[in-house]
């Protein structure tokens, strides 16, 4: 997955997302009574989708996220799809992206479980 | 995946809305590049494209010769969605079939699960057809599912993207709603009100601080 991706781009977690499209919807809210009929389908089934699948409710949270998982030298889409799917376990961070451990940086174990651990705190005290 | 990408465009802006003032053509710039966004849907390269989010530059205009139009090179910034083979996303199961079940994620309606990658998974027939597992694990419609994606296809006439995807792996399958929101049962409800204050919502925080919406 990490070949395709065009020079240009940059991956966004689902939390980044959530913030854009509702901001936007706001904009819309202010410019038109009935904002719904402005936007294509396509934004408006990824704001549903955006917003049930944000695992963090508020900005600072996502931003904090963010903060963590830069810490700890990943990838960037690395960082996004653990963001975007909190794994619980160790393993389960493994078995969602293989690439934190087959790569040269090799991140043991314990530097995974910590990263982990800071993730469910921002859960807590949202 | 949800990406970022900074893209460059034409946009065309008929002789008629020209003879206004410099803001005002910069405005009629950005509504028409944000209503061609619209109607361009997706791309193959980029995927769906879901909102402009900053434009970037306003070229020159070059006027075209035979209609009189003028075109003007932007570049700006916006954010699209593309499955990637190997990803790893989760979303909603909409249509339960004999054979698998279609799923929803993000705009893209038409991801399939074929029985065959469900392992442990039998079909259940009845007013509700289900999948269920041996550990009366339940694939019914709205369930959420973590899958893994193993191909996708680019269809050109519909500008849509369809997918296959599988469970076998580690940590795939249904997610219970109740994982997304732990032990929903020991909650504290208090009602809020939302910002715009026109409708009331039930709220409460569960054992791990996180809210939880009814």
């Amino acid at each position: 997955m990490s070949g395709e991706e065009e020079e240009n781009a940059a991956e966004l977690k689902i939390g980044d997302v959530a913030l854009i499209l509702e901001h936007k919807y706001e904009q819309l809210q202010q410019m038109s009574e009935d904002p719904l009929n402005q936007v294509s389908q396509v934004f408006e089934k990824s704001l549903q989708y955006v917003k049930r699948f944000s695992r963090y409710k508020n900005p600072d949270a996502v931003r904090q996220v963010r903060e963590i998982l830069s810490r700890y030298q990943l990838a960037e889409f690395e960082l996004c799809v653990l963001g975007n799917l909190c794994p619980e376990t160790v393993e389960e961070a493994i078995a969602m992206v293989p690439s934190i451990k087959t790569k040269g940086r090799a991140h043991d174990d314990e530097a995974i479980e910590k990263m982990l651990n800071d993730l469910s705190l921002i859960k807590k005290f949202e | 995946m949800y990406l970022k990408v900074q893209l460059p465009w034409n946009v065309i802006i008929p002789a008629e809305n020209l003879d206004a003032k410099g803001l005002m053509l910069q405005r009629s710039i950005i509504v028409r590049l944000m209503e061609n966004f619209a109607t361009r849907k997706a791309t193959k390269d980029l995927g769906y494209f879901l909102a402009v989010t900053t434009l970037e530059s306003i070229g020159e205009g070059r006027v075209r010769q035979h209609t009189g139009d003028v075109l003007f090179p932007v570049v700006f910034s916006c954010i699209t969605f593309k499955l990637f083979r190997g990803e790893i996303l989760e979303g909603v199961v909409h249509k339960v079939l004999k054979h698998g079940v279609f799923l929803r994620c993000g705009p893209v309606e038409n991801i399939y699960l074929s029985y065959l990658k469900m392992p442990d998974y039998r079909y259940v027939p009845g007013e509700n057809p289900v999948f269920l597992s041996d550990k009366l694990s339940k694939i019914e419609k709205e369930v959420v599912i973590r899958f893994i994606v193993i191909g996708t296809k680019w269809l050109e006439v519909e500008r849509e993207f369809q997918a296959l995807v599988s469970l076998e792996g580690d940590y795939l399958g249904p997610i219970s709603q109740s994982k997304l929101y732990k032990e929903a049962e020991k909650l504290n409800f208090d009602a809020a009100i939302r910002e715009n204050k026109t409708s009331v919502a039930l709220v409460g925080r569960d054992n791990h601080g996180r809210v939880v919406l009814t």
